[in-house]
């Protein structure tokens, strides 16, 4: 089913919004990602997932405050919802036993150059 | 504080505002803004700009721009079209007064861009009947004579066009046309004078002029074979199955009637009244279709074959240019081939087959066109910019409503969409008045067009009615669209930015700035014409007529005006001077190196009594003693060094290939236009190539001495019709270029005072209506009626002065480098003549400004402060 399918980058995005707890809004997630994966996304790709997302139910969102570097315009707060985290939760299972059957994973070069 | 003199990119957020979707923008704006902010701490301005353009670009993805439709959606297209056209009649009805001067001002203006829609489409439209007219090409020549300047030829030689056909290949047809096929053609008892042109069977195959008797492919194959149009043949024989007749051409060729063609149309480069069999003149030989060299009166058109590039035939031309060139040694001609589609309107070769209207005078009807039209568009904006006080409150109301930007916008342009259409009406009327003067304005339009109106122009003229509303609605719309409810319902006093006053004024200024130049030009123009006409040639022109012999006898003409009581002298010339036409060789005295050109004319010996011709030594020519003696002016004798005008008689010159007795000397006259300079000049006499017939008339009425002369003539010759010239309108017809110019720029000044004035009538009577309470109130303290003209009037004086200061300049450089470039006598510029028109224009104004300041102070204040 589509619906409960999660992308990598929607995995991410809902992760970090967890993480953020309460502050989590376009800049605060932005710069988590950035932060902890560095990788740099553009707010309309975020845009993007985030309104994928809140279609699907797995997260919501409301109107905050607005202030001066704002422009004065409102933030918009996201938070999982118990959906969100229930897919989460699922992805992490599904790796968890995948995890499960590689018994002592090392890496090892692939070649050696003598 | 310092990062608040940082904004993000103006551009981009305008740009962002306009693409995002309303219900996310402020979440997706407010994050770019802080963004922003905590990029500049990090990285600096210069990257956060960077990052910032970037973020928007990215922005556009389907889930954040808005959907094309869905901005509409929820409107009713018609309805809401039905609104704003209702709005716009009742806001029409509602202020007469600028209605009518918006209405007036865009239709003064629209009759001279309806003018230059219907020249420029008509001029394009030659030719356009032609089935193959992309296929068919003209071989043009360019000839350069030996160390000289190249000149381009419209014509090339018959003889090209043979060769072509007979030692290159690749064409579908060859047509050379020979022009030299005019003359008289008789039919029993019926002569007719026509002008034709020689040409084979491929003519017909190329170009689309039918046959409506006769085969098209044999009909010109015989020699003294004739195509006849229907027009001459009902001339010759009154009826058009003619076809086997024989009629007898001038030069006593009896020619056979093959076929009866139909007349060309107007619209065509190629006119004739008969075709005779190019076979005629190769039978005869003639050097026409022999030589090279005769490139001056004959064309040479080719029919490419379908999907053939021209330029594949241009290595055939220069094979056969230079086949030929090798033959001869004192020019060398090189050819192209023109598509006929290109020939009209022209681009200044010489010989074209019939009158073509130069490239050049499209330009500047068109560019003058535009510029009137933009002025009238001025007018539009001002007054509605001036209104848009009034008008604001329904635009807050319909904002407040609902009503979006673009709503707005379209209802404003489709206001002045509406006064552009009632406009038009109007201009289709005026355009009835004004085409007869237009045709006949110069001898280009009166040869070459008609200004007849075809369904398509009407839709040009619809189309250009609409842009002409879009454009002068533009800025107003604009404007009015953008005004904020909040704003309007503060206060109208907060709506006058200071700005849009200073773009009214730079409008009205631009429009005076035209009107004045116009005027000035059309004033020094006048001025050098009337000039030119009466400046003193020396000799006297006065009650001279002057007759085409048109080929007859000279005596018999003579004697038959010499019965006329009326006419007191008779004379005849080889031409007429002082209107243009010369006629000069160079001239030796006895040093033979020093030479000077020398014009001259060949007269009968009355000619110079005719003329009041003076003569300060010697004697006229005495009646058959005339060979080889000549009468110079007093420029001659000087020039050469011959020495007083008593010394110079008996004395021989040298020109012409012959020697030359001085018997008398004349006092200088001008014998050529304003544009030369008085040379060397003199009289021959004993020639017999005199084209014209003087006539010294004394006679108290004219018309029953014209009568007189007009049946003296037909004595002599019954085909043609008298024609004969006063002299001093001659001299005026020579002028005619003047007095286009003066006829054009005339009507242009009109306009462009009109379409300024009416402006300027709007603006004062909304300046005074918005100030009455002021006015009303100065007055009550004690201010006079010219006090309060003065204030009114005090504020445009700048602005006609630095009008003044653009617009006389310029038009006297406009006047050095057109009217005047050429003439070596012209008028004094003066003070008065550069002000004259300038000051005329301000005067106007002023009037204006006063009429409607007095009618405001005049009126009772307690009436005022009542309405108030």
């Amino acid at each position: 089913m589509k619906g409960s399918h999660l992308g990598e980058f929607q995995e991410l995005v809902l992760l970090t919004i967890m993480v953020l707890k309460e502050n989590a809004y376009g800049v605060s997630i932005k710069r988590e990602i950035k932060e902890r994966a560095d990788r740099s996304i553009s707010r309309g790709a975020l845009h993007t997932a985030l309104s994928r997302l809140e279609e699907k139910g797995l997260i919501e969102s409301w109107q905050g405050e607005a202030n001066k570097e704002r422009g004065g315009m409102r933030k918009r707060y996201y938070k999982v919802t118990d959906t969100g985290a229930a897919a989460l939760r699922t992805t992490k299972q599904l790796r968890d036993s995948l995890w499960n059957e590689i018994p002592d994973l090392s890496l090892q070069p692939q070649h050696n150059y003598a | 504080m310092k990062e608040k003199t940082h904004t993000p990119p103006l551009f981009y957020t305008r740009l962002f505002r306009w693409f995002c979707k309303e219900d996310i923008y402020d979440e997706l704006q407010g994050d770019l803004d802080e963004e922003f902010v905590l990029n500049i701490q990090e990285f600096g301005i210069h990257k956060a700009r960077r990052l910032y353009k970037k973020e928007v670009i990215k922005m556009v993805r389907p889930s954040i721009i808005k959907s094309i439709n869905a901005q509409y959606t929820s409107n009713n297209h018609t309805a809401m079209f039905k609104n704003y056209s209702i709005v716009a009649l009742r806001n029409l009805g509602r202020n007469k007064l600028f209605s009518s001067i918006n209405i007036i001002g865009l239709a003064i203006s629209m009759v001279v861009g309806l003018i230059a829609i219907a020249f420029v489409t008509e001029m394009y439209s030659y030719d356009d009947f032609h089935e193959k007219g992309d296929r068919i090409y003209r071989v043009v020549n360019t000839r350069t004579p030996l160390n000289q300047t190249p000149s381009e030829y419209a014509t090339t030689s018959v003889l090209t066009g043979r060769r072509l056909a007979s030692d290159f290949g690749g064409f579908e047809a060859i047509a050379p046309i020979y022009r030299g096929f005019s003359g008289n053609m008789t039919y029993g008892d019926v002569t007719i004078i026509q002008g034709g042109i020689y040409t084979n069977n491929d003519f017909f195959k190329m170009f689309s002029f039918p046959l409506v008797a006769g085969n098209p492919e044999t009909a010109l194959s015989e020699p003294y074979s004739v195509v006849l149009t229907e027009a001459t043949a009902k001339k010759l024989f009154n009826r058009t199955d003619v076809v086997g007749e024989v009629i007898e051409y001038s030069n006593g060729d009896q020619l056979k009637v093959t076929g009866v063609a139909r007349d060309a149309p107007f619209h065509s480069h190629i006119r004739f009244d008969a075709i005779g069999s190019l076979e005629t003149l190769i039978t005869k030989n003639s050097s026409v279709v022999t030589s090279w060299g005769s490139m001056w009166s004959s064309y040479v058109y080719v029919l490419l074959p379908e999907g053939a590039k021209p330029e594949n035939y241009q290595t055939s031309l220069d094979q056969l240019a230079k086949e030929e060139n090798e033959k001869v040694k004192r020019y060398q001609i090189a050819m192209g081939l023109e598509p006929m589609n290109s020939i009209v309107p022209g681009d200044g070769k010489y010989n074209q087959m019939y009158t073509i209207m130069p490239k050049e005078n499209l330009k500047s009807i068109t560019i003058l066109a535009l510029i009137v039209i933009i002025s009238a568009c001025f007018n539009y904006t001002n007054l509605s910019i001036a209104r848009s006080v009034k008008r604001g409150k329904e635009v807050g109301v319909r904002k407040v409503v609902g009503a979006r930007k673009t709503h707005l916008f379209a209802q404003f342009v489709i206001e002045a969409i509406f006064v552009a259409i009632l406009a038009l009406g109007i201009a289709l009327l005026l355009f009835q008045v004004v085409r007869p003067g237009f045709l006949t304005l110069n001898f280009y339009m009166d040869r070459t067009t008609r200004l007849e109106l075809t369904p398509i122009m009407y839709l040009y003229f619809f189309g250009f009615s609409l842009s002409i509303g879009f454009l002068a609605g533009f800025v107003p719309a604009l404007l009015m669209s953008k005004l904020k409810p909040v704003s309007i319902l503060k206060g109208i006093s907060t709506i006058k930015s200071s700005r849009r006053v200073d773009l009214r004024k730079i409008l009205i200024g631009l429009q005076f700035t035209l009107s004045m130049g116009f005027a000035v030009l059309v004033s020094l123009a006048s001025k050098q014409y009337k000039f030119a006409l009466n400046y003193d040639l020396g000799f006297n022109t006065e009650n001279v007529l002057n007759v085409d012999v048109q080929g007859n006898d000279l005596e018999l003409l003579k004697a038959a005006f010499r019965k006329v009581p009326e006419v007191k002298g008779v004379s005849t010339s080889s031409m007429v001077p002082s209107t243009g036409s010369s006629n000069s060789d160079y001239a030796r005295y006895k040093d033979p190196t020093d030479s000077a050109i020398a014009y001259t004319v060949d007269v009968t010996p009355e000619y110079l009594d005719n003329m009041g011709h003076e003569l300060i030594a010697g004697s006229n020519f005495r009646e058959g003693e005339t060979q080889d003696k000549i009468i110079i002016n007093e420029l001659m004798a000087k020039r050469l060094k011959i020495g007083t005008p008593a010394e110079a008689l008996g004395q021989s010159l040298h020109f012409y290939d012959k020697n030359w007795t001085i018997i008398g000397v004349v006092k200088d006259f001008h014998h050529g236009t304003v544009n030369d300079k008085v040379e060397p000049f003199g009289f021959t006499s004993g020639r017999s190539n005199h084209y014209n017939l003087n006539l010294k008339l004394m006679s108290a009425d004219i018309t029953s001495t014209m009568s007189k002369l007009e049946d003296a003539w037909s004595e002599v010759d019954q085909l043609h019709d008298f024609s004969a010239i006063f002299y001093e309108d001659q001299i005026e017809r020579t002028y005619s270029e003047i007095s286009a110019s003066i006829k054009t720029f005339g009507l242009l000044a009109g306009v462009a005072i009109c379409i300024s004035i009416l402006g300027l009538l709007g603006m004062a009577v909304y300046t005074t209506e918005s100030r009455v309470k002021e006015l009303t109130i100065r007055k009550v303290l004690g201010a006079s009626v010219s006090n309060l003209v003065l204030l009114l009037s005090k504020g445009f004086m700048p602005l006609f002065i630095i009008s003044a200061a653009i617009a006389i300049p310029a038009a006297y450089l406009m006047f050095e480098r057109t009217i005047v470039q050429y003439a070596v006598y012209k008028i004094n510029v003066g003070i008065w003549e550069l002000s004259g028109g300038a000051l005329l224009v301000i005067g106007i104004a002023f009037l204006t400004i006063g009429s409607q300041a007095a009618k405001a102070a005049k009126m009772n204040p307690a009436q005022n402060l009542r309405d108030q």
